[in-house]
C-alpha cells in the first residue's frame, strides 16, 4: 500500500472501522465539554471519547483521540497542550480496562474512575507545578492562587484544588462510557477491535503483522 | 493516448488554489516553520522586550494576512483571559526584595512584577503563534501540504473528518437538548438537576454518531478511498518557491542560533 505510510502501519490490525472511530471520539470530548458548558455543570467531562474509543478500540486509538482532542483545543486555548500526556494515558488506561472487561460492569466502570482521576488530579498538578510553576491560567488557577493567598503553600494548593476537580470530572464521566456502551448494537461490536470483550468471546487470534494487505482487507471489519 | 498523459493534459487546465494575499499563499509547512522559530525566539532570549516584540510582530503579520481584525481580537481576549491571570499570580504571590507595596497577605514585589511580565509574554508569543497560523492556514490546505510530503490520506481523513464532526456532532446534541426539554428534562434550576440532564442529552447524540461511523466507512469505500493507488486532489496549493524553502530555513537557524546563544551564555 504506497500511499498509507506510518498512520496506516500504525493502526493496522485495529480493523478497518477504528480510523472511523478516533473523528467521533475527538468530536465526542468536544461536544461533551460543549454540553458541559452549556448546563453550566462545574466540570470538563472532555475526555468521555478518548475514554470510550480506548474501551473500544483499544490502547493506541484511544490515546491518539486524546492526543490529536489535545491538539485541536490547543489551537483556540495553546496552553492546554502541556497536558496532552494526560489524554494519552487516559486513552492507553481506557484501552487497559477495556481489554480487562472492566467496562462490562457498572461497579467496575465505576472503581475504574479512581485510577483516571488519580492520573488527572497528581499528574495534572505536577504540569502545572513544572510547566506553569504551580500557577495556570486557568479556573483552577484562581482557586490555587486563593489557597495559596490563605496560606497554604503551593504545591499542596495545587493537589488539594486538582484532585477533587478530577474525581467530581472522571465519575460522570466513566458512567457515560458505561452506559453509551451498554447501548452499543451487538452488530457493532463485532467490528470493533475490542468488540469481542462486550460479546463475552474469546479474544481472536491476532494476525501476523507482515501479512500482506489483502489479507488484511479480507479480514476487516466487513467479513 | 495512455491514461498517464491524459491526466497531464487535464493537469494543464488546473490552476493552484489562492487566497489572493501573499502571506496566505505561502506554503503552510513554511509558515509553520517561520512562525514556530519566532516563538522559539521570543522563549529564548531573555529580557522583557523580545517576547513583546514577537507578540507585536504577530498582530503586524496578521494585518499583513488580512485577517488583522478577527485575529487582534481573538488574541487580546487571549491575553485578558491566559496572559493576566499568569501575570497577576506571579506579581502576587512570588517573594523578592524589592516590596512595591502589600495588600494583606500578599506582597507586590518588583521581581514578582518582572516574572509575571516575562512568564505571560513567553507564553502569550507561543499562544500568539499558534493562534496566527490556524488565523491564516485552513485545515484543509495544512493536511493537503502534509500529504504532498507523504503524510498518509488516513492521517488527514481523521484530522479533517474531526473537525468536521465536531460540528455535526455540536449540532446535533443541540437539537437533542431541545427536544428532551420539550419532553420535560429540565435543564435549568439546581446543580443535581443540571447534571442529570446530561445524561439523556449524550447519550443519544454519542450512540448514534458511533453507529454512523459504519455508513462513512462504506461511503468512502465506494470512492476508492482504500485503494492503494496515489490519492487525486480536487484543490492545488501553488508551488512552493525555493526563496520560501531558504527564508524558512534562515528563520529556523536564527531560532537555534538563540536557543544555543542561551545556553551556552552568548545572551
Amino acid at each position: 500500500m504506497a500511499s498509507n505510510g506510518y498512520f496506516a502501519r500504525l493502526l493496522r490490525g485495529y480493523g478497518r472501522l477504528t480510523i472511523f472511530m478516533i473523528p467521533i471520539g475527538i468530536a465526542i470530548n468536544f461536544v461533551g465539554g460543549q454540553i458541559a458548558l452549556l448546563l453550566k455543570l462545574p466540570v470538563y467531562l472532555d475526555s468521555i471519547g478518548t475514554i470510550l474509543v480506548g474501551a473500544t478500540c483499544g490502547s493506541l486509538p484511544g490515546a491518539l483521540v486524546g492526543l490529536l482532542s489535545n491538539a485541536i483545543n490547543s489551537i483556540t486555548s495553546p496552553q492546554t497542550f502541556a497536558y496532552g500526556i494526560l489524554s494519552v494515558i487516559f486513552g492507553l488506561l481506557a484501552g487497559w480496562f477495556g481489554r480487562m472487561g472492566w467496562f462490562r460492569s457498572f461497579w467496575l466502570s465505576l472503581l475504574s474512575a479512581i485510577p483516571f482521576a488519580l492520573v488527572g488530579g497528581v499528574l495534572g498538578a505536577l504540569i502545572t507545578i513544572w510547566v506553569f510553576g504551580g500557577l495556570a491560567g486557568d479556573g483552577t488557577g484562581i482557586v490555587i492562587g486563593t489557597l495559596v493567598a490563605l496560606g497554604m503553600d503551593l504545591t499542596t494548593a495545587n493537589f488539594a484544588a486538582q484532585m477533587p476537580m478530577d474525581i467530581l470530572d472522571k465519575v460522570p464521566t466513566v458512567l457515560i462510557v458505561y452506559a453509551i456502551i451498554r447501548g452499543i448494537p451487538k452488530r457493532l461490536f463485532v467490528k470493533l477491535p475490542l468488540g469481542y470483550v462486550y460479546l463475552g468471546k474469546p479474544a481472536p487470534k491476532l494476525a501476523p503483522a507482515t501479512a500482506p494487505a489483502t489479507t488484511e482487507q479480507q479480514a476487516g471489519p466487513r467479513s | 493516448m495512455s491514461t498517464a498523459t491524459l491526466a497531464e493534459v487535464a493537469e494543464t487546465y488546473r490552476h493552484p488554489e489562492s487566497l489572493g494575499n501573499f502571506l496566505r499563499d505561502r506554503n503552510p509547512i513554511t509558515l509553520l516553520v517561520a512562525l514556530v522559530s519566532l516563538a522559539v525566539v521570543a522563549a529564548a532570549v531573555p529580557g522583557l522586550i523580545t517576547p513583546f516584540a514577537v507578540c507585536a510582530v504577530f498582530v503586524l503579520l496578521a494585518f499583513a494576512g488580512g485577517v488583522g481584525p478577527a485575529y487582534t481580537a481573538t488574541y487580546l481576549k487571549l491575553w485578558a483571559v491566559v496572559g493576566f491571570i499568569l501575570f497577576l499570580l506571579r506579581a502576587l504571590l512570588l517573594d523578592g526584595e524589592h516590596v512595591y507595596f502589600t495588600f494583606g497577605n500578599l506582597q507586590v514585589t518588583a521581581e514578582g512584577v518582572y516574572e509575571g511580565l516575562r512568564f505571560a509574554a513567553v507564553v502569550m508569543a507561543i499562544c500568539g503563534a499558534v493562534t496566527l497560523f490556524f488565523a491564516l492556514v485552513t485545515m484543509r490546505r495544512l493536511m493537503l501540504a502534509l500529504e504532498m510530503r507523504g503524510v498518509s490520506p488516513r492521517a488527514s481523513y481523521v484530522l479533517l473528518a474531526s473537525f468536521q464532526s465536531m460540528t455535526d456532532l455540536g449540532a446535533t446534541a443541540k437539537v437533542v437538548l431541545d427536544a428532551q426539554k420539550a419532553r420535560g428534562i429540565e435543564t435549568e434550576g439546581g446543580l443535581i438537576t443540571r447534571a442529570k440532564a446530561f445524561f439523556p442529552v449524550l447519550a443519544p447524540v454519542f450512540l448514534s454518531a458511533m453507529t454512523a461511523t459504519e455508513e462513512r466507512a462504506i461511503a468512502l469505500d465506494a470512492r476508492a478511498f482504500n485503494s492503494p493507488a496515489a490519492h487525486s486532489h480536487l484543490v492545488q496549493l501553488p508551488r512552493t518557491a525555493t526563496w520560501e524553502w531558504l527564508a524558512a530555513g534562515l528563520f529556523a537557524a536564527v531560532a537555534t542560533a538563540c536557543v544555543m546563544g542561551r545556553f551556552l551564555g552568548w545572551l
